[in-house]
């Protein structure tokens, strides 16, 4: 799956919202699970833990809506690449970062 | 091409450094005592308290997440005791250089996306450290301060340097390319003699100097490393300029790290997310 999370303060995360990724305490033990859908009574807890910002899923979209998004991030990342040339050799690793860049980006499987 | 201004040179750059603004004396202290065994560690805590901006910015970035403090830090010398004096020494450096330059001196040049993009590195910079089992803290900082020759630039010559952005958005060429055209110098340069004038270590000037020719010999692995952190940067979009652009990557540098792609992509992920959080923490 493309990146589809925003990194949150506390104070803008609402009840229902869910979490990208697994959130740890300072300890490395796992507080929340990914997926977690986040009630009031979680989020009253994390100040206790420390936590000033979560990484929260954004909404789902639709397929028009992630189709334009998914054209948006080719069109920008060929701009960016758009000094280096795939058939010159020398630039071997510059293409390998922009197809882990891509698969980043588009979802693995999409053609560089 | 007619520039309008005479070509510099590396003594220009030089005789140029005295007029840039000075760091704190204490954060001067702090670099000086980088090799030295016998500091008075609590002396220096207590002097870089009485800088109250100083202080909150530095404890702002100790208590981000990616120290993983269970207790926040709220004292200088706390975080020295949770952090450890490396750590809290290079959180003190970030703090007080991100705020010692004078910003919209010169036409073109977007200070915010500047320290956007080193911010940026210094987060992917430290990732990549803690993944390799490098020195994260000398990895954020040469991160942080790659690119500072630019602000020399900029702060010494705002309007040669407006011409290097002109000529820069002009020929869609690099801004290296635009400034050695331009001025004859470039910020690679300019970054190498401030590492001097302010006694940057031998590491951290290597690493300034050859980020952009980590195959050189003697570049050394910081080098390399703050070379492919650039380029991620460029290629996540992290700064968010317009024009931004991705160099060519070295492939002496990317073997040098020896990552796999599954790596790379948790690591782009953790870059995003540490960036948004040390951006709060310096930059606002």
């Amino acid at each position: 799956m493309p990146v589809t999370h925003q990194h949150l303060p506390l104070d803008q995360v609402r009840p229902g919202m869910i979490l990208s990724d697994v959130l740890l305490d300072a300890h490395g033990q796992v507080l929340l699970p990914q997926g977690a859908v986040l009630t009031e009574n979680m989020l009253s807890l994390m100040p206790r833990h420390g936590i000033a910002m979560l990484p929260i899923r954004a909404p789902e979209m639709s397929p028009q809506e992630r189709a334009a998004q998914q054209d948006a991030h080719r069109a920008r990342l060929a701009y960016l690449f758009r000094k280096y040339d795939p058939a010159n050799p020398d630039d071997a690793a510059t293409s390998m970062l922009h197809s882990y860049v891509t698969s980043y980006r588009l979802g693995q499987g999409e053609p560089a | 091409m007619s520039t309008g201004h005479k070509q510099l040179t590396a003594a220009d750059i030089v005789a140029h450094l005295d007029d840039l603004p000075s760091l704190p004396v204490v954060v001067m202290e702090l670099l000086d005592s980088i090799d030295q065994e016998d500091v008075d560690i609590s002396v220096l805590a207590k002097k870089v308290s009485y800088d109250q901006a100083l202080t909150a910015k530095t404890l702002r970035l100790a208590n981000s997440s990616q120290y993983g403090l269970q207790v926040k830090a709220t004292t200088i010398q706390q975080a020295i005791t949770y952090l450890g004096f490396q750590t809290t020494r290079s959180l003190i450096m970030s703090a007080a250089i991100t705020g010692c330059f004078p910003e919209g001196r010169c036409a073109g040049f977007d200070d915010k996306q500047f320290w956007r993009h080193s911010v940026a590195t210094a987060a992917c910079a430290k990732v990549l450290a803690r993944q390799i089992r490098f020195n994260q803290d000398y990895a954020f900082t040469a991160g942080l301060l790659h690119n500072i020759g630019r602000l020399v630039l900029v702060s010494s010559f705002p309007d040669h340097y407006a011409q290097v952005i002109a000529y820069r958005a002009e020929h869609d060429c690099s801004l290296l390319e635009a400034e050695q055209s331009v001025l004859g110098v470039d910020h690679v340069q300019a970054g190498v003699a401030l590492a001097e004038r302010w006694n940057f270590s031998d590491t951290m000037r290597q690493a300034i100097g050859n980020y952009l020719t980590p195959e050189a010999p003697g570049a050394g692995f910081l080098a390399a490393l703050i070379h492919v952190a650039n380029a991620i940067v460029c290629a996540l979009d992290l700064a968010q300029a317009g024009d931004d652009m991705v160099p060519p990557v070295s492939l002496v540098a990317w073997n040098a790290l020896g990552l796999s792609e599954e790596t790379y992509l948790q690591l782009f992920r953790e870059t995003e997310l540490r960036y948004e959080e040390i951006t709060a923490a310096l930059l606002h």
